[in-house]
């Protein structure tokens, strides 16, 4: 198969560094110093973001904060501001939108436009260039991002990641095998070390390895399925991962403030994640069959266990009851708790019970609380044994999913 | 670690409504102990919507210090909620 030459059409915009950059914007006094986006207010918290500036100094994403500043002295923690994050994404979001109705937001810092079937098209370059003043002028001066052009979404990423931070580049048939012989296999969006070693397993240590690759060894030898097909086809330009995904789990987790809790104290949080897990699953308008809890301890031992219910279920009662009753079995000195509801499916009427009675009551209460709590603000009434985890118990955001923001 | 200090501190402020991106520009602000605090720039505006209260967070500096001061768009009021210098 030769490599794609259709005119590339597809736009990746990344911002860089996204929370480290929207913290140094909205404080002037953080720009030029290296800056760390951290979860909470501790000394062994770990970095979520860095700045461009820490990065310079060899901070990484994911390493305790104590050790980053035995690297980069002067280091300084910012606390991460979720409201900001997403203004600053809805920003971005219309930015795109106002380019293609064909628009896909992959994370809260990166987004795909999609420029096929549009009329009058200008230079993708000249938009990409126009979507970086625009954010600039309508977010703040501060404010960077990396734009990619390519022709399948895979070699727009890759064009994005080419030349941080501000970049803006063309991955296309022409260019596409000198782009691939200045890279590393991990460099490639969804090479991991794991599935490095399987490619060095059979020769294949470099891009231009992989690309030469032919796809019936790719697909009986390498990766034993469809997806060796979908990487040669990656490789060389073509769509395939135009799809959308539907909700499987919903699910939250929380590293505990304190290791000296009590099972009293934990049980608490438990509930705490129920009720915000319950509140997701009804904004999403989704009932599921089955609660899975996880623990690690602090000797980063890993328990779980799972219940699956014949009738489905959404409201934090239900999902507590199943969800403490798993955790009676918990082993001790733990370090994180999380539940995630699984077996989701659309809450469309579901089929009348004998207890209908109670379902209805049960209902009731719950779209009343819901209500409250949008008029009121969020946890305006909760459970009586949650009362405070707020201090410690504050919503994040995950990089991943742009599900509920 | 971060140096912010958490406030709660009601304020006058003197803001210019006008027209185009940020149409609220916050200008100088008095707190409780009659310090004046003239804003060079304002770094990020964003609403925080708390239930259907509407709250507009601006994060501002005055060149020496950021500051993040907030005007409740229900009661129009100003707060002056945090305030860190950086060790400058």
């Amino acid at each position: 198969m030769e490599y794609n030459t259709e005119k590339p059409l597809i736009m990746h915009v990344d911002l860089n560094s996204a929370f480290a950059t929207i913290e140094q914007q909205s404080r002037p006094l953080l720009r030029g110093k290296p800056v760390a986006v951290v979860n909470r207010r501790v000394k062994n918290t770990s970095i979520i973001t860095a700045s461009y500036e820490a990065k310079a100094l060899g901070v990484k994403v994911g390493m305790k904060f104590i050790e980053a500043v035995r690297l980069a002295p002067g280091l300084i923690a910012v606390e991460s501001d979720p409201a900001k994050y997403r203004y600053v994404y809805r920003k971005l979001m219309s930015i795109l939108n106002s380019y293609s109705p064909n628009v896909v937001m992959k994370s809260i810092d990166e987004g795909i436009i999609d420029f096929h079937n549009i009329p009058n098209l200008r230079p993708l370059v000249d938009i990409g260039h126009e979507i970086k003043k625009r954010l600039r002028d309508e977010v703040g001066c501060a404010m960077r991002c990396n734009v990619g052009i390519g022709p399948n979404r895979f070699l727009a990423k890759t064009a994005a990641g080419l030349h941080k931070p501000d970049g803006l580049d063309i991955i296309d048939a022409t260019n596409l095998r000198a782009v691939y012989e200045t890279m590393r296999l991990t460099d490639l969006t969804g090479i991991a070390s794991h599935l490095e070693r399987r490619l060095n397993a059979v020769n294949i240590f470099t891009p231009i390895q992989f690309l030469d690759t032919d796809v019936v060894s790719l697909q009986k030898v390498v990766f034993k399925s469809i997806v060796g097909r979908q990487w040669y086809e990656r490789l060389r330009g073509y769509e395939v991962d135009d799809r959308t995904s539907d909700t499987k789990t919903i699910g939250r987790q929380y590293v505990l403030e304190n290791r000296n809790l009590t099972r009293f104290e934990i049980a608490a949080r438990l509930h705490h994640l129920c009720e915000s897990v319950g509140y997701r699953l009804r904004s999403q308008d989704k009932v599921a069959r089955g609660v899975y809890i996880h623990v690690r301890t602090i000797d980063r031992q890993y328990w779980h266990a799972c219940k699956m219910c014949q009738m489905p279920f959404y409201s934090d009662k239900t999902i507590n009851l199943i969800a403490q009753q798993l955790f009676l079995n918990a082993p001790d000195r733990i370090q994180e708790i999380g539940i995630r509801c699984y077996e989701i499916s659309d809450d469309n009427n579901p089929q009348m019970s004998l207890f209908s009675d109670s379902i209805e009551c049960d209902q009731q209460l719950i779209s009343a609380i819901d209500f409250i709590n949008q008029r009121f603000g969020d946890r305006t009434v909760h459970s009586a044994d949650t009362l405070n985890l707020s201090e410690f118990m504050k919503q994040k955001i995950s990089f991943g999913s742009t599900r509920y923001l | 670690m971060n140096d912010e200090i958490f406030l709660n501190e009601q304020i006058t402020v003197i803001a210019v409504f006008g027209k185009g991106l940020n149409p609220c520009r916050p200008m100088k602000f008095r707190r409780t102990n009659g310090r004046e605090i003239n804003i060079t720039e304002i770094g990020l505006r964003h609403p925080s919507a708390q239930g259907k209260r509407m709250i507009h967070i601006f994060d501002v500096t005055d060149g020496s210090a950021d500051y993040r001061i907030e005007l409740d768009a229900e009661r129009l009021t100003w707060r002056l909620t945090r305030e860190a210098d950086h060790g400058i």
